[in-house]
This record gives C-alpha cells, sequence and structure tokens, in this order.
C-alpha cells in the first residue's frame, strides 16, 4: 500500500518515516509532500491509500486539503498527526472526514493502534 | 492584568521526558539526565514566541554534539553523515516540538511563532524586558541540554531607559 506523508518540516516527515517503521510499516511505499497544495497534487495524482497529514502548513493548510479531497470526490483515509490538539480541532477533522488524529510526541505504539486497522 | 503563568518546572519536566521518549530515545537507555544547573553552557539555541494569552519564549539550547546526535536520530541517520543543515533543521523542529507543549498547556488563545534557530550559544540570544520564569536542565550521553521560557515584562518601561 502507498502512504502520503504531509508536512512541511522535513525532520518531522523523517521522524513520522522512522515511527512507521518502528510500528513495523516500512514495508509500504511512502511518499512526501512538502506543503498542503503539494499534498493535495500527489493525493490526486499518486492515488495513496493513506495520507498522513500536519495541520499547519504553509499555503494550504491540512484541513483545506482534505476538504478540498472530499469536495473533488476522493475518498482517501486520512488524518492527523499534529503537535495541538482543541476541540475546535478534533471537530472541524471529524466534519471533513478525517479517519484519526494523533497529537505530538507520539510513538510506534500509537502508530500501530491507528494504522494496524487501516494498513493491516 | 496580567495572566498569571501555569507551567512550572515539573510540567516541562514531564513534557521533556514524553519527547524524549517518542523522538530521542525511544528504547529508554539515555534519557535525559536532569542537573539543574541553569548556568551549564551551550553551543546552539532555537526557540519560538508565543503571544497571545501568554507573552514570551520557549528556547531550546544544547552542546553542537547534543544537537549533531538529536539530528541523527531524528533523520535515521549516522553521526558522521549530519551535516549543518541537518543540526539547523533539528534544532527548529525541536523548538516547534517543545513550543507546541508549552502552548498547549497555556490558556486557551496562545499563538506560536515559527522557530528561530541560531547555532551560537544560548547566552548570546536577545530577548528584551522579559525574564526566565521555568526551565529543565540536563545532560543527554553527557551533553549539556536546556529547554527553559522567558516570560515578557508587563512594566511600560522605556526599553533601555
Amino acid at each position: 500500500m502507498k502512504i502520503l506523508i504531509a508536512d512541511d518540516s522535513r525532520v518531522m516527515r523523517q521522524i513520522v518515516v522512522r515511527t512507521l517503521r518502528q510500528a513495523g510499516f516500512g514495508d509500504h511505499d511512502l511518499v512526501e509532500a512538502a506543503d498542503g497544495q503539494e499534498a493535495f497534487d500527489k493525493t490526486t495524482a499518486e492515488k495513496p491509500d493513506l495520507v498522513i497529514s500536519d495541520w499547519n502548513m504553509p499555503g494550504m493548510t491540512g484541513i483545506e486539503v482534505l476538504r478540498q479531497l472530499r469536495a473533488a470526490g476522493n475518498n482517501v483515509k486520512f488524518g492527523f498527526v499534529t503537535s495541538e490538539c482543541t476541540p475546535e480541532m478534533k471537530t472541524a477533522a471529524e466534519a471533513s472526514g478525517s479517519a484519526f488524529f494523533i497529537v505530538k510526541p507520539f510513538t510506534a505504539e500509537r502508530f500501530d493502534e491507528v494504522f494496524a486497522p487501516i494498513l493491516g | 492584568m496580567s495572566v498569571e503563568v501555569e507551567v512550572d518546572e515539573n510540567d516541562l519536566a514531564e513534557m521533556v521526558e514524553q519527547v524524549w521518549e517518542a523522538y530521542l530515545d525511544p528504547e529508554g537507555v539515555s534519557p535525559l539526565m536532569q542537573t539543574y544547573d541553569e548556568n551549564q553552557p551551550s553551543e546552539v539555541h532555537s526557540s519560538v514566541s508565543i503571544t497571545g494569552s501568554w507573552s514570551g519564549h520557549v528556547v531550546y539550547a544544547s552542546s553542537r554534539a547534543a544537537a549533531k546526535r538529536a539530528a541523527a536520530a531524528f533523520l535515521a541517520m549516522e553521526l558522521e553523515e549530519v551535516s549543518e543543515e541537518d543540526i539547523s533543521d533539528t534544532l527548529g523542529e525541536l523548538a516547534n516540538i517543545v513550543g507546541g507543549n508549552v502552548k498547549a498547556m497555556l490558556p486557551a488563545g496562545a499563538q506560536l511563532s515559527l522557530p528561530q534557530v541560531v547555532l551560537a550559544p544560548e547566552s548570546s540570544a536577545r530577548y528584551p524586558n522579559t525574564e526566565r520564569i521555568s526551565g529543565v536542565y540536563g545532560l543527554w550521553e553527557g551533553e549539556p541540554v536546556s529547554i527553559s521560557m522567558w516570560q515578557s515584562s508587563t512594566d511600560t518601561k522605556e526599553e533601555g531607559a
């Protein structure tokens, strides 16, 4: 399966990659996006099975990417990894069709708990 | 009326422990050992400013060797492969991570800036009209690392007056 990781921080993308490997999902095809527009474009073009997205990204935010994908009829499994989690953010994420909401700092155990049902 | 800050050393220490467990020491073999030495030297530092419900800065400072080890851990690289850019990016992300966690502990309405990275000692930093109100100071594999909070002064005295 293909996983797209969207975060404007190169370091954070690598942390997500490493944590996916530690959780046992390292054999999946991993694609990276450095901002929201790139995340939207690559999700449309490469049709990943899962998108793991940051919330705050320059230009287009993660929630905007999700809303535009849904508006375009794209039902990709999409969720957030972010440094803060307000009730407003969670509500907006769920209303837009987010599958999960992981708060930093995260662990391999948390990734396994969330992604095992999705990735098998 | 200024908001009384509710993030103390214990809150910071607990957050730092979580960050280490999650990112820098997932196998639990080399935690940050607190030394409480507020004057320990640093060689590089990064910071984020917070405005809104609380006003000030969160500063991450360490030796260059500690920053290099953090970069190697974050980027899954060998120590000898770590470049200056890798160190800088890692310091920025560390400030972002600890700043985001501090923000989550503050009253609603705080805003976080983008991180500033300086490959120079923390003592070279200039945060006008601020005072240190909280901090965690320790050694990681023998190398100094610190996370501190600097609250902006609420007095209206002219700078330099």
